[in-house]
């Protein structure tokens, strides 16, 4: 779309600067091949169950009552979960602190984390429910660092953990949050 | 009529990797430009163009607005774009930043052709003002899209866009009466 007027170049030089940028460049189609083999290759590796998840549906709509929480595990750190529920198995990320993700989404059928930790894969580090209330957990392994992250509903909607301050800037464009492990 | 960036994106959440591919093609010249003026060089930009049609990929679910996919992965773009600079700022592959107040003289190869010495003037720019004077003159962006963009406020966009071309104009004056 056009630049507004009130600063436009009336300079000779930067009006040939700009029509010079604004040349075509010609990137190496086999950017889009590698692109291609790298989104192959993991697709090839999910459980055909998940591919639907995957691609199932948009983020809209549904409300959901997501009470977030996100704790490290007792003895390591000064934040605890405020209820005690049975950790899921670790997330297959490598080495690191014991992080300790909770989700309250009773209405969900199934929750994933996704972040910088698993390269934003929704299918690498599920929840699982911890009981009948609606509790979905899962423990992270996650060295000193600020990572990106949000959870993931039902293959769908994105939903961003509130106990952590949302990212300023994010690829997506959609709710993430920030988590910083010392 | 080809397909439109909507019909592509809903292929492509169908499982269509075929529709994905025309997306790329249609985008990697659109926006090579962009990544190859921020980085200063097509192996670069290669990189944060291949980078950012995977992780466009990835959380295509997150597209809100699917008839709006190239606005969605030129944001992703311009952030890898960012995330390459500093690491070829770590790796000291980048020329030093010219302070705010540059001294143009002597510092210039007369032997280069104008488009090199274009290359190479905003490769001498701060980063935060090359990335402002690209979207507002050459991808002409508004600058309350550039503020949604880049997370800036619009008056410090302003001020990174006139400081660019202040320091562009200084630097390219002599090369262009030559």
């Amino acid at each position: 779309m056009p630049a507004e007027h009130d600063d436009r170049i009336d300079d000779e030089v930067l009006q040939r600067v700009v029509a010079e940028l604004r040349r075509p460049v010609r990137l190496d189609p086999t950017v889009d091949q590698r692109a291609l083999e790298e989104i192959g290759s993991e697709a090839a590796g999910w459980p055909a169950s998940r591919h639907g998840h995957r691609w199932g549906a948009w983020l809209a709509g549904g409300a959901i009552a997501a009470g977030l929480l996100l704790a490290l595990l007792p003895g390591s750190g000064p934040r605890e979960p405020a209820t005690a529920v049975a950790p899921a198995a670790p997330a297959p990320t490598a080495g690191g602190r014991p992080i300790y993700l909770r989700l309250e989404a009773p209405t969900s059928s199934r929750v994933a984390v996704v972040g910088d930790f698993n390269d934003w894969d929704p299918a690498a580090t599920p929840l699982r429910p911890a009981g009948d209330d609606g509790t979905w957990v899962v423990e992270l392994r996650l060295k000193p660092g600020r990572y990106h992250y949000t959870f993931l509903i039902d293959g769908r909607r994105w939903e961003r953990d509130p106990s952590e301050p949302p990212a300023a800037e994010s690829d997506f464009g959609a709710p993430v949050s920030v988590l910083t492990v010392s | 009529m080809s397909d439109s960036d909507a019909a592509l994106v809903a292929r492509t959440l169908g499982g269509d990797l075929g529709a994905y591919a025309g997306l790329m093609a249609r985008y990697r010249d659109k926006f090579g430009g962009y990544a190859f003026h921020m980085l200063g060089n097509r192996e670069d930009a290669q990189e944060a163009m291949q980078d950012s049609f995977v992780r466009a990929y990835r959380g295509l679910g997150a597209c809100r607005q699917p008839d709006r996919f190239g606005a969605w992965l030129f944001r992703i773009l311009v952030n890898r774009c960012r995330t390459v600079r500093r690491r070829l700022q770590r790796d000291r592959r980048f020329d030093a930043d010219l302070p705010d107040d540059i001294a143009a003289g002597g510092s210039r190869p007369d032997s280069f052709e104008w488009r090199d010495e274009i290359g190479q003037a905003l490769g001498r720019l701060r980063p935060h003002y090359r990335e402002a004077f690209l979207l507002r003159y050459v991808e002409g962006l508004e600058y309350s899209e550039m503020s949604e963009m880049t997370g800036a406020k619009e008056p410090a966009l302003r001020m990174r866009v006139k400081r660019a071309s202040d320091q562009l104009r200084e630097l390219l004056r002599d090369v262009h009466a030559g």
